[in-house]
């Protein structure tokens, strides 16, 4: 039997640009790369854009779209505005 | 009295929580430290920058022949001399950069967009003649009608600052052109529904004025480019590495041919993340073959380098009786000055962020107007908006009876809370600053005649991301430890500290430097509370590589397989009594060996650090306000703030204290006043009103310890969410003192007065 998929969430805003206003998936992945070609075969290019633009959220703990990140079974990853501070 | 309270078992370090002298101290006090305006080179030129007399003005021609003809000029440019950029917004939302934007920023092409931004450059064998120069630049302006507050911008029949600005975020697509660059907005649950549920509902109108970063030091630069168009740049900044990237595109220049170094920053505060001078300088540079320096005059500062955004904000909040948040509903209006990118979308996201609200939306805009384009600003966007909400909680607690503190306790994000943005807090840390300071005794103490207490939250996410450390083991057994960092708050003692504790050495054995683009990985900005963080986890890792290495170099030393060393507490050791009876070695013996074991210990390592902890900060205030002046004074003003682990606490105490002085500076005092023609009347330290020592109480820190497990030592980002509450807080406590609620920054003594005066 296969892991629990990540619950991955888009804002509305996001979404409305780029998934044609849907804002959740279930992708199978074991890491952040794994989820961003997932996300790519199903809106080509938006790989890129989500490298680019937005900060991750995996179970509320933010970290770069970094490739590297483990996405544990079951976790829910929001793609996030990029923030920068002063 | 400064106190810490620690939540998890305490867990004792050598070094991580002393105090020891930072090492950048001395040259400091003594006046040798070299900040931006300090560098000279042989045969420099001295730059400067023609500014905009007006606020908004199509610019028709400039005509530079007399200035260039002027003996000892060696250079002048306009913005024909720099590339144009492709319009284009590139990089993530709210820090998207459009480049078509910045370099007009820098140098003026078909208008002028506020007074003081920028025309023409010179570069001279003198400062007079430099000065001369400017004089002899002719420029034929048409003088267009401007536009300087947010609201006035948005009307319809506002000047328009971009003919073709059609507002992003809105559908269906606007078909005329506005003033409003953007509109954004986050939203969760049912409003109405939300609402519906409420016993109180209160809403209310809010202005903030503009405000800026106030660093002691203007910005200056010293750039140089060789024949071959490889160029170096000293610069007081808040990130080399930031400058270099800039100006590389900005001039069209590959970014191996340029070298920054960073100089010593006096101060930045978000608003030396941006640049003004080093594209301007290198070009003079390169078209007279001298270097150049340019600094700016603090009129100039004032003029023409960003402060944050004032704002126009509407929030409206609903409550039980039992005090249970259950809606909340904000618009946030900033301005953006001359050019698209206001924090807005900042002040939408933090808001509402450390309350559990079920149903909550923000809507922001993003609205250009004739002044100097905003740049961050400790927390950018945060305190804006966190005035607003927390002046509504106080209305509302008050309506309903309830302490303001166990209201915000009863309603505090906590692990799993859900946020208006999608995910959900991952980090604890609010609720416990809260409890710190209902159990401060000042909290219950009896307050006098026209005193009021007032208290208020606020939220900052932090940052990670990407930093670079190197890590020396010199002959003698002391540690060199370069970043790419540049030290604005202490880093450098930190990252002493936390290679100390880590290699098991004495602080004292370890210098740690800030070194050039050319000398360490790449690292991004110090700013957004990043750098203990991301750039701290860099330098653990490093010495940790070092120490793989120590160890290699003493199995050598014994002649034993590696993996059978240790290292303790800054010796490697026999990892069992298989290996050998071997007296544990040194760093600074193993050093002694070092061209017999393989030559120099050196280690590096790069980290895209993530996991980073949110800030929370809880903060209470005593006012007294005067009935015959309106003058509000701060008696007391205590400051709790989750700071994961502080690895200095000295350090971190002065962020709070700095960020909670901005913020009553903010409150009280601090604006920009335009005249009738757009141009700003108090750009300098006299009429622009900080507060100084003799207006303060001492400010009261609580560090408030819940650590960061993502980070070595559980470090969480400490430098701004401090500037968040205060301006709520303070007016909270007028309203307490005088019973009129003020909701338009500066609470100035005139506006104090008006409103105790309305009351009569």
């Amino acid at each position: 039997m296969s892991a629990a998929p990540a619950r991955v969430v888009f804002t509305t805003g996001f979404a409305r640009r780029y998934t044609g206003s849907v804002t959740e998936f279930a992708v199978e992945a074991k890491n952040l790369r794994g989820v961003l070609r997932e996300m790519d075969l199903l809106f080509p290019g938006l790989a890129e854009t989500l490298e680019e633009e937005t900060t991750v959220a995996i179970d509320g703990a933010i970290h770069e779209t970094g490739y590297f990140q483990l996405v544990p079974p079951g976790a829910e990853v929001f793609f996030i505005p990029k923030i920068e501070g002063g | 009295m400064n106190d810490t309270i620690v939540t998890d078992s305490v867990k004792r370090f050598k070094w991580v929580g002393t105090r020891p002298i930072r090492p950048d101290g001395v040259p400091k006090v003594t006046g040798k430290a070299l900040y931006g305006a300090d560098y000279r080179l042989p045969g420099m030129l001295y730059g400067r920058i023609l500014r905009s007399p007006h606020a908004h003005a199509r610019i028709r021609s400039i005509d530079t022949s007399k200035a260039e003809a002027l003996p000892g000029v060696k250079a002048v440019i306009t913005a024909k001399d720099f590339p144009d950029q492709k319009f284009d917004y590139i990089g993530p939302e709210r820090v998207a950069v459009n480049f078509w934007h910045v370099t007009r920023n820098i140098m003026a092409r078909e208008k002028a967009l506020y007074e003081g931004h920028a025309i023409a450059a010179v570069a001279a064998t003198s400062a007079s003649i430099a000065e001369e120069a400017l004089s002899l630049i002719k420029v034929d302006y048409e003088v267009l009608p401007h536009v300087i507050d947010v609201d006035e911008a948005m009307a319809p029949d506002a000047p328009l600052l971009f003919d073709d600005m059609i507002t992003r975020g809105v559908e269906p697509v606007p078909t005329k052109p506005s003033n409003i660059s953007k509109r954004l907005e986050f939203k969760t649950g049912d409003l109405d529904a939300g609402f519906a549920q409420a016993d109180v509902v209160i809403e209310k109108e809010f202005k903030t004025a503009a405000v800026h970063q106030a660093y002691i030091e203007p910005h200056a630069c010293l750039a140089h480019c060789d024949a071959d168009g490889q160029a170096e740049i000293w610069s007081s900044s808040q990130g080399h590495f930031q400058m270099r990237a800039l100006t590389a595109q900005i001039l069209g220049m590959k970014i191996g041919d340029l070298r920054v170094y960073a100089a010593e920053i006096g101060g930045g505060f978000g608003g030396k993340t941006v640049t003004y001078l080093e594209p301007v300088a290198t070009l003079l540079a390169k078209k007279s073959g001298l270097p150049v320096r340019l600094m700016m005059s603090r009129d100039e500062v004032f003029k023409a380098t960003g402060p944050t955004s004032g704002s126009s904000m509407w929030v409206k909040m609903g409550v039980t009786k039992d005090g249970k948040l259950v809606a909340a509903d904000g618009i946030f209006k900033f301005q953006a000055g001359a050019f698209p990118g206001s924090p807005v979308m900042n002040a939408c996201l933090c808001g509402f962020a450390p309350y559990d609200i079920p149903n909550a939306r923000a809507v922001g805009y993003d609205v250009v107007c004739n002044r100097p384009k905003s740049a961050a600003y400790r927390a950018p966007g945060s305190p804006i908006s966190a005035f607003a909400v927390e002046s509504v909680l106080d209305m509302l607690a008050t309506k309903i009876g309830m302490d303001p503190l166990e209201m915000r306790l009863k309603n505090a994000a906590r692990i799993g809370t859900p946020t208006i943005y999608g995910p959900k807090h991952a980090h604890n840390g609010y609720p416990e600053t809260i409890e710190a300071c209902l159990k401060h005794p000042a909290y219950k103490a009896p307050l006098g005649k026209n005193q009021g207490r007032g208290v208020a939250s606020g939220y900052w996410f932090n940052g990670g991301g990407e930093s670079s450390a190197t890590m020396q083991i010199n002959a003698d057994g002391t540690v060199l430890v370069a970043t790419g960092s540049p030290d604005i708050g202490g880093s450098r003692a930190s990252m002493a500290i936390m290679a100390a504790e880590t290699l098991g050495v004495d602080y004292n054995q370890v210098r740690a430097i800030v070194a050039d683009t050319g000398s360490v990985g790449y690292t991004h900005v110090t700013g957004g509370s990043r750098v203990t963080f991301a750039t701290g986890t860099a330098v653990v890792n490093a010495t940790k590589n070092v120490i793989v290495s120590l160890c290699k170099r003493a199995a050598m030393i014994w002649d034993v397989d590696p993996e059978g060393v240790v290292w303790e507490d800054g010796y490697a050791k026999p990892a069992s009594s298989n290996v050998g009876d071997f007296k544990p070695l040194s760093v600074r013996e193993i050093a002694a060996k070092s061209a017999q074991t393989g030559g120099p210990i050196t280690a590096s390592a790069s980290v895209n650090a993530g996991g980073q902890a949110p800030g929370f900060s809880t903060q209470f205030c005593d006012v007294e306000v005067d009935p015959e002046t309106g003058k509000v004074t701060v008696l007391r003003f205590v400051a709790a703030q989750d700071v994961g682990r502080a690895i200095h606490p000295s350090y971190v105490e002065g962020q709070i204290q700095g960020g909670v002085v901005q913020g009553i500076g903010w409150a009280l005092n601090e604006e920009y006043i335009y005249n009738a023609k757009g141009q700003l009347d108090n750009a300098g330290f006299l009429d622009y009103r900080c507060p100084v020592a003799s207006d303060l109480p001492m400010i009261e820190t609580i560090l408030v310890e819940v650590p960061n497990p993502a980070h070595p030592y559980g470090a969480k980002g400490v430098g701004e969410v401090n500037i968040c509450p205060p301006m709520a807080a303070i007016a909270n406590a007028i309203e307490h003192a005088i019973g009129r609620r003020l909701t338009e920054l500066p609470m100035s003594p005139p506006k104090v007065l008006a409103a105790i005066d309305a009351g009569a």
